[in-house]
């Protein structure tokens, strides 16, 4: 199956603009389970985007390595996550550091200051800077400000995952990805580190009896 | 053969490990010393015949070891050889005090031998991309270890670990990416292009608004692995809170690994963009970290914590080095980072062992180490001193060389800030451990003595760094000099 390169592009755009959008859901939303299906989708698009240019472009590897981001970002990563939620007495992020609205307004914010140092940063590079790269940067903010934000560990993971997409899209718009060898490495550490984040967090259940990040306090100086 | 003794590096602690975490306790240690040791031959032997031969490749070009690269390597084989033979101590320890889960044995083994393969593929890989894979992996696998009391206080050092470490190493990425993309815009898209070796004679084209924005973020995403400030957080709960032979590889190798990586994108800078940016910026983050590391050090009240603040500063010491470049201060660097490895590992053996043995990790109620429990008193008292840069012991000579060669490169200023607070932070590490070895008793210590081959344990590798200090036979002078030249833009 091939499809030409305009096609590619339309399609690129809008896996672009529909991450940015889900970012900013994803930096409103207090609810986890919500945030893990959004990210989900999110990490997809992401696959999405690099199959359709590979196929225009007849790259077998960026076929390839898409649809292994779909099954692994997409899937499974959200299926080990959602296992650890169903144990967690809380699902809702309570007390953020940043209320709802705040949060909805700092993630536009982040988009216009992406936007804006996408063009300034890359106006001397010899690099033909993709569309996708304010989106990339836009997403790699959303993904620290969710971290910097929540307290469950669950959302911390979730910021950790948007922050991985911004740095997938990144990849994508500077060079049309990695070598393959190198995005299997990328891709199968992140699956280790979700599978050893559940792995903490059921030590937490299990020792802490909670997942907030609240209870990890104890070590100073 | 090349290819042979690669792949035993990789594939023999590797396949070990998989066993030793279905065999049983008795089988367990067997197995993984047994696979370690084939790791330990095949990469000695490697890194010997790079320093006879010069650079070696493997693979098909994914495999290239210079000097640099064997050096880093017999750094952690030799480091971890120090953890695992000190892994049944403290597992006997832990076993006897009911800590240990059924299975916890070898699965503790199984991730001590994937750890140190994972840091001992570092220096062997050809391609920046794949070096951050592997260092992510180190991460990833050595989060398991520091949690691996299942402690309160362990579970949080371990997920700080997990999710400040993932964060900054996404940055070392993301630097990555910038300099892939720096080359394929003038070069054109090209399997090697993340290869170092390929980028290093390309420099002088890359883009260099690129680089420049690569080397910072290389900078914040190996410099969080390497523990400098301000990215070092993680670092006193993670190297504290984990078992002590983890505790001695993360300090000992894991963060001279993680400077490895750093100096591959120094290089790579410097001949793109000339010395002064990357090696400003390297000399601004290592007086950072020395000065940051003071105060902690001075008001410590945690044995392991003092030890894991000290690392923080010899870091920051070999960072500041390698910033300075010139002959030198980079063989300071080069004889620091074994002497310092092989140092600190032991030490947190010691420590790791008294603080088992009196149940408390505080400076306080360690005191009358020294009469109480006397091998390890003793290893602690030589190990500070020479941590502490006085004479004789291979970090004195080092910290000479660094501060001289920083003197020598035109760094005056900076070099004079860094011996101000190296003196100051002699002081306060002696002075904690003067109290844990001969200050007033604290708890009552339990368990037996040290066995005499615990004493040997201690007492070869710190034999090794005074001796480093007096005397450096001519064969091993020759392969530091060969790490300098490498470290110095040339090829080894």
């Amino acid at each position: 199956m091939t499809i030409d390169l305009r096609t590619a592009g339309q399609l690129v755009d809008a896996c672009a603009a529909a991450i940015v959008l889900l970012g900013v859901g994803l930096a409103a939303t207090r609810s986890i389970g919500r945030a893990i299906w959004l990210v989900a989708l999110q990490s997809a698009l992401t696959g999405v985007a690099a199959i359709s240019v590979g196929l225009a472009t007849g790259a077998g590897h960026l076929v390839i390595g898409g649809l292994l981001a779909v099954g692994a970002k997409g899937v499974v990563v959200p299926f080990v996550l959602g296992s650890i939620l169903r144990r967690s007495p809380v699902r809702q992020e309570r007390h953020p550091l940043l209320g709802r609205h705040a949060s909805l307004v700092a993630a536009v914010a982040i988009v216009f200051v992406a936007s804006a140092a996408a063009n300034g940063a890359f106006v001397g590079a010899s690099v033909a800077a993709g569309r996708g790269l304010p989106a990339a940067i836009a997403t790699v903010l959303t993904g620290l400000l969710i971290i910097m934000t929540r307290r469950k560990a669950l959302s911390l993971v979730v910021g950790l995952l948007v922050f991985e997409n911004g740095i997938a899209l990144t990849a994508f718009a500077l060079t049309y990805g990695m070598p393959f060898v190198v995005e299997l490495g990328v891709l199968f550490d992140l699956l280790i580190a979700v599978v050893v984040a559940w792995v903490y967090a059921r030590r937490m259940l299990d020792v802490l009896g909670s997942t907030s990040t609240d209870e990890l306090r104890s070590l100073r100086g | 053969m090349t290819e042979l003794l690669a792949a035993l590096i990789v594939v023999a602690p590797t396949a070990a490990g998989a066993l030793a975490w279905f065999a049983d306790d008795r089988r367990a240690g067997r197995l993984a010393a047994l696979g370690f040791v084939t790791a330990l031959a095949a990469g000695l032997l490697l890194a010997a015949r790079v320093f006879v031969e010069g650079p070696l490749g493997a693979f098909g070009g994914l495999v290239v070891v210079d000097a640099l690269g064997a050096y880093v390597l017999a750094l952690v084989l030799v480091v971890a050889t120090v953890a695992l033979a000190g892994s049944p101590g403290h597992l006997a320890h832990e076993r006897a005090a009911g800590r240990l889960r059924p299975n916890d044995t070898g699965r503790y083994y199984a991730l001590l031998l994937w750890f140190a393969t994972a840091l001992a593929v570092v220096p062997l890989l050809d391609n920046l991309g794949l070096l951050w894979v592997g260092i992510e992996a180190t991460t990833i696998v050595s989060a398991l270890l520091v949690g691996f009391a299942r402690t309160p206080t362990a579970i949080e050092a371990a997920w700080k670990y997990l999710i400040l470490g993932s964060i900054g190493i996404g940055f070392a990425l993301l630097g990555t990416l910038l300099l892939y993309a720096s080359s394929v815009g003038g070069l054109g898209e090209m399997s090697d292009a993340l290869a170092w070796t390929r980028l290093t004679e390309l420099a002088p084209r890359l883009d260099p608004g690129l680089a420049r924005l690569a080397f910072i973020f290389a900078l914040a995403g190996y410099g969080t692995k390497a523990g400098l400030v301000p990215f070092h957080f993680w670092l006193p709960d993670a190297h504290s809170q984990a078992p002590s032979p983890i505790s001695s590889l993360l300090s000992g190798a894991a963060l001279a690994v993680a400077l490895y990586a750093l100096a591959r994108f120094h290089l790579i800078t410097v001949a793109t963009l000339g010395p002064a940016f990357s090696s400003t910026l390297l000399v601004v983050f290592g007086l950072l970290s020395l000065a940051t590391a003071l105060p902690f050090i001075v008001a410590q009240g945690d044995l392991k914590r003092l030890l894991a603040y000290s690392s923080i500063e010899h870091l920051g010491l070999a960072t500041l080095a390698l910033g300075f470049g010139g002959h030198l201060a980079l063989l300071g660097l080069t004889l620091h980072l074994f002497s310092h490895g092989l140092a600190k590992s032991t030490v947190f053996l010691a420590a790791g062992r008294l603080v088992a043995e009196r149940g408390s990790r505080r400076i306080g109620r360690l005191g009358g180490s020294l009469a109480r429990s006397p091998a390890d008193g003793r290893a602690l008292v030589v190990a500070a001193l020479a941590l502490s840069g006085l004479p004789p012991s291979g970090i004195f000579v080092a910290e000479i060389a660094i501060l001289l060669g920083g003197v020598q490169a035109g760094w005056g200023l900076a070099a004079g800030a860094a011996a101000a607070i190296l003196a100051l932070a002699v002081a306060g590490l002696l002075f904690h451990v003067i109290r844990v070895s001969v200050g007033p008793p604290g708890r009552p210590a339990e368990g037996p003595p040290a066995s005499h081959r615990w004493a040997l344990l201690l007492g070869v590798p710190l034999t090794v760094v005074v001796v480093a200090g007096l005397w450096t036979p001519s064969p091993l002078a020759a392969a530091l000099n060969q790490v300098v030249l490498v470290l110095g833009g040339g090829r080894g």
